[in-house]
């Protein structure tokens, strides 16, 4: 046990919140009879300004080396003394705080068994200070810059505000053309207002921008590095950068992929969805049948301008079913509700005497403006029915629509199907996970740091996910989540000044450990990686959060958490039960 | 004799949920057994189970482990890993004829304050009734 040490320990009364239930006078008496302990004093309120000068001053008079404050919970002032420490001259790590007035006055009303318990917890906190280890703050130079994949209306809208806050950004696309999806649309839902005025506005806004660099065609290959400092590289088959391609220039370089080697601090994933593949589900009649359709064909029909059967003829009739391969999924796609109703809209402003009906399982219609956009439509004459184990037949061009949820009710005729079918994770999805590191959910969305918490950040710290790569939703969705990453880039990542890392991470000793690699596993931030020279385990110390978890799985002893080790735990497990 | 045995539990108390739920039970001020001594860990998986078997050659009657919830741990999984440690040390107890009721694994969250106090009661009855752990008299160290 190291014994040079001088400890001060500090009993803060809180008001009357410890003083009332906790003998101070005793504790102060039992704590100052301790051999290893130097300076023993009491104060009303230790987070006041005169108490945090009374501490600072104790400290400093007293040349402590080590201190216990036993006062509030560490949620509430640990900080807070910390900081007192550290104006004092010691290292803010030499200091333990215990819990007396949460964790003790507030739980026991018996004042002699409180008086007790508090001793138990100062000795414990003394134990445990012992073992302390000066720790000192780490920061690193990071990379302002800004990597977006995918181009959709999420990863533009990331890019403009990121741009607008200076930074520059790579946009990477991997079709011909930026605005994904959305370029397709005609009109938006609920407003019915026409998608290009919104979209191409963007698009221009994007290609006008001096601090967005637009790569299409274009394929992000590898991401390597960490939050501030990745490096990244982009294959490209774009030709833009000629202006006027000569043959000869063409021949050169044109048509040949070209790899690009970008550094950017964040890497913003914004790929957008596919659609499910309704040859999963053949009862629909999907490719079977001449006049059904996927939502986005019908959105693309309705686009170029007529709706009109296969034959040529319009259509005196038209089902439009909802919840397709929702089942199969898993989970609702959110969107399709309120798209199906835009179609019916489309669809009343063409052909007016068009019989529409909607085929539902359930109707999502949400928020503050669906609800009205639903009964809207739905005053346009359109029919709503509630529908299970639909089966599509057709029979000489007409088909039939077979199904159960509704009681007492015939198979519907009809001319034309459209089937709103469920959004799925991109295709590549998968590949990018990987790349990435990061994690897929069991739907295969890209899993967020915490539903809550961290709604927007992924378990590696740096990459950010918005749009519909994290989930189904809508554009306006889209665009919040897409500003919400901007705003959590734009805030971490400051140009000049440097990323302050966690300090009490995990380290490994190269001595110790025996190259299992079962630390590796078990991390979740990707924090440790394997020396194949020195066949060692190695923590990445930017990466790591300090959770622990390697250091409770490694079977060498070789891992171990700075301020938790196994020394700090133990020696207050020990004097905790004496 | 057994009515007047007050049993001494560690408990380690992840810094972000089960803390937090223990510091509301407080805030709350319900009242609970003051049996359990509380170690704050950053996360679960941080608990070696090494740690737990020392708690009690050193004299602890029991050992609670207490995490986020599943799915909700703060560093994304680890409260699982935590959860396959405890089910291993549980048939290590079990092979050893040690009574795996002195070790529990609880998920407690920061809003959880009153869960927190029941917990602690509800296994401090238990550990009551269970009288003195053992192995305090059976292994000297």
């Amino acid at each position: 046990m190291p014994m040079e040490e001088k400890i001060g320990v500090y009993v803060c009364e809180c008001g009357p919140n410890i003083a009332d239930k906790v003998d101070i006078d005793k504790v102060v008496e039992t704590i100052s009879s301790l051999p290893s302990v130097n300076v023993v004093e009491r104060h009303k309120l230790l987070c006041s300004e005169d108490g945090k000068k009374f501490l600072k001053e104790s400290i400093q008079k007293n040349e402590l080396t080590r201190i216990v404050v036993a006062a509030c919970s560490p949620k509430q002032h640990e900080v807070t003394f910390m900081r007192v420490c550290e104006s004092a001259g010691i290292n803010p790590y030499f200091f333990q705080l215990t819990n007396i007035r949460e964790q003790c006055a507030w739980i026991i009303d018996d004042k002699e068994e409180a008086t007790e318990r508090t001793i138990r917890y100062i000795r414990a906190a003394i134990r445990r200070v012992l073992y302390h280890k000066a720790l000192e703050k780490k920061e690193i130079e990071a990379n302002p810059d800004v990597l977006v994949i995918g181009g959709g209306i999420a990863g533009i809208s990331a890019s403009l505000l990121l741009a607008s806050g200076d930074r520059k950004v790579y946009l990477i696309e991997k079709t011909k053309v930026v605005g994904g999806k959305v370029r397709e649309f005609a009109k938006l839902f609920p407003r019915m207002e026409p998608c290009s005025d919104i979209i191409s506005q963007k698009i221009k806004e994007v290609e006008n921008n001096k601090n967005i660099e637009v790569h299409t065609d274009s394929e992000v290959s590898e991401v390597l590095g960490f939050l501030g400092n990745f490096v990244a590289k982009v294959n490209t088959s774009e030709n833009k950068a000629i202006e006027q391609p000569s043959e000869q220039a063409i021949k050169e370089k044109g048509l040949e992929n070209k790899e690009l080697e970008l550094k950017v601090g964040a890497v913003v994933v914004a790929t957008g969805f596919s659609m499910l593949d309704l040859q999963q589900l053949p009862q629909y009649g999907y490719g079977k049948y001449d006049n059904v359709y996927t939502a986005l064909e019908f959105e693309k029909m309705n686009a170029e301008g007529k709706i009109l059967l296969k034959n040529g003829k319009p259509p005196k009739q038209i089902a439009i079913i909802h919840c397709v391969g929702r089942e199969k999924v898993g989970y609702c796609s959110r969107v399709c509700c309120m798209y199906s109703l835009k179609f019916a809209n489309y669809i009343k402003s063409k052909l007016p005497s068009v019989k529409v009906s909607h085929l539902y399982t359930d109707l999502t219609v949400p928020g503050k403006t669906y609800q009205k956009f639903y009964e809207q439509t739905k005053e346009k004459d359109v029919e709503f029915i509630r529908a299970q184990d639909i089966e599509i037949t057709e029979s000489n061009g007409q088909l039939t629509i077979n199904h159960k949820g509704t009681p007492n009710l015939k198979p519907l005729n009809t001319d034309m199907v459209i089937l709103s079918s469920a959004i799925t994770p991109s295709s590549d999805a998968h590949k990018l996970a990987e790349m990435l590191n990061i994690s897929q959910g069991d739907n295969g969305f890209f899993v967020e740091e915490h539903p809550k918490l961290a709604p927007v950040s992924t378990s590696m710290e740096g990459i950010f996910i918005t749009g519909c790569a994290q989930g189904p939703k809508n554009i306006s969705d889209s665009i919040v989540q897409a500003q919400a990453v901007a705003g959590k880039i734009l805030s971490s990542i400051i140009p000049g000044k440097k990323l302050e890392l966690e300090v009490k991470t995990s380290e490994i000793s190269e001595a110790l450990c025996i190259g299992c690699q079962t630390c590796l596993e078990v991390c979740s931030y990707g924090a440790i990686y394997f020396d194949e020279i020195k066949r060692v385990c190695i923590v990445n110390e930017v990466l790591c959060r300090g959770c622990g978890n390697c250091v409770g799985s490694c079977p060498s002893g070789a891992a171990s958490s700075k301020h938790f080790t196994t020394t700090q735990l133990h020696q207050e497990v020990v004097e905790a039960l004496r | 004799m057994k009515d007047d045995f007050e049993p001494t539990i560690i408990g380690f108390l992840c810094r972000w949920c089960s803390y937090a739920g223990a510091d509301l039970a407080g805030t709350s001020r319900l009242q609970y057994p003051p049996s359990m001594l509380p170690i704050r860990v950053m996360c679960s998986s941080r608990v070696d189970p090494v740690f737990i078997i020392t708690a009690f050659l050193r004299g602890a009657d029991a050992v609670l482990v207490a995490g986020c919830h599943p799915g909700d741990c703060h560093y994304i999984e680890g409260n699982y890993y935590t959860r396959r440690r405890f089910a291993c040390l549980r048939k290590i107890f079990e092979t050893l004829g040690m009574e795996s009721d002195r070790i529990r694994l609880s998920w407690i969250s920061a809003s959880e304050g009153p869960r927190f106090a029941q917990v602690v009661t509800d296994y401090t009855d238990k550990i009551k009734k269970l009288g003195p752990n053992p192995a305090k008299k059976e292994i000297f160290l």
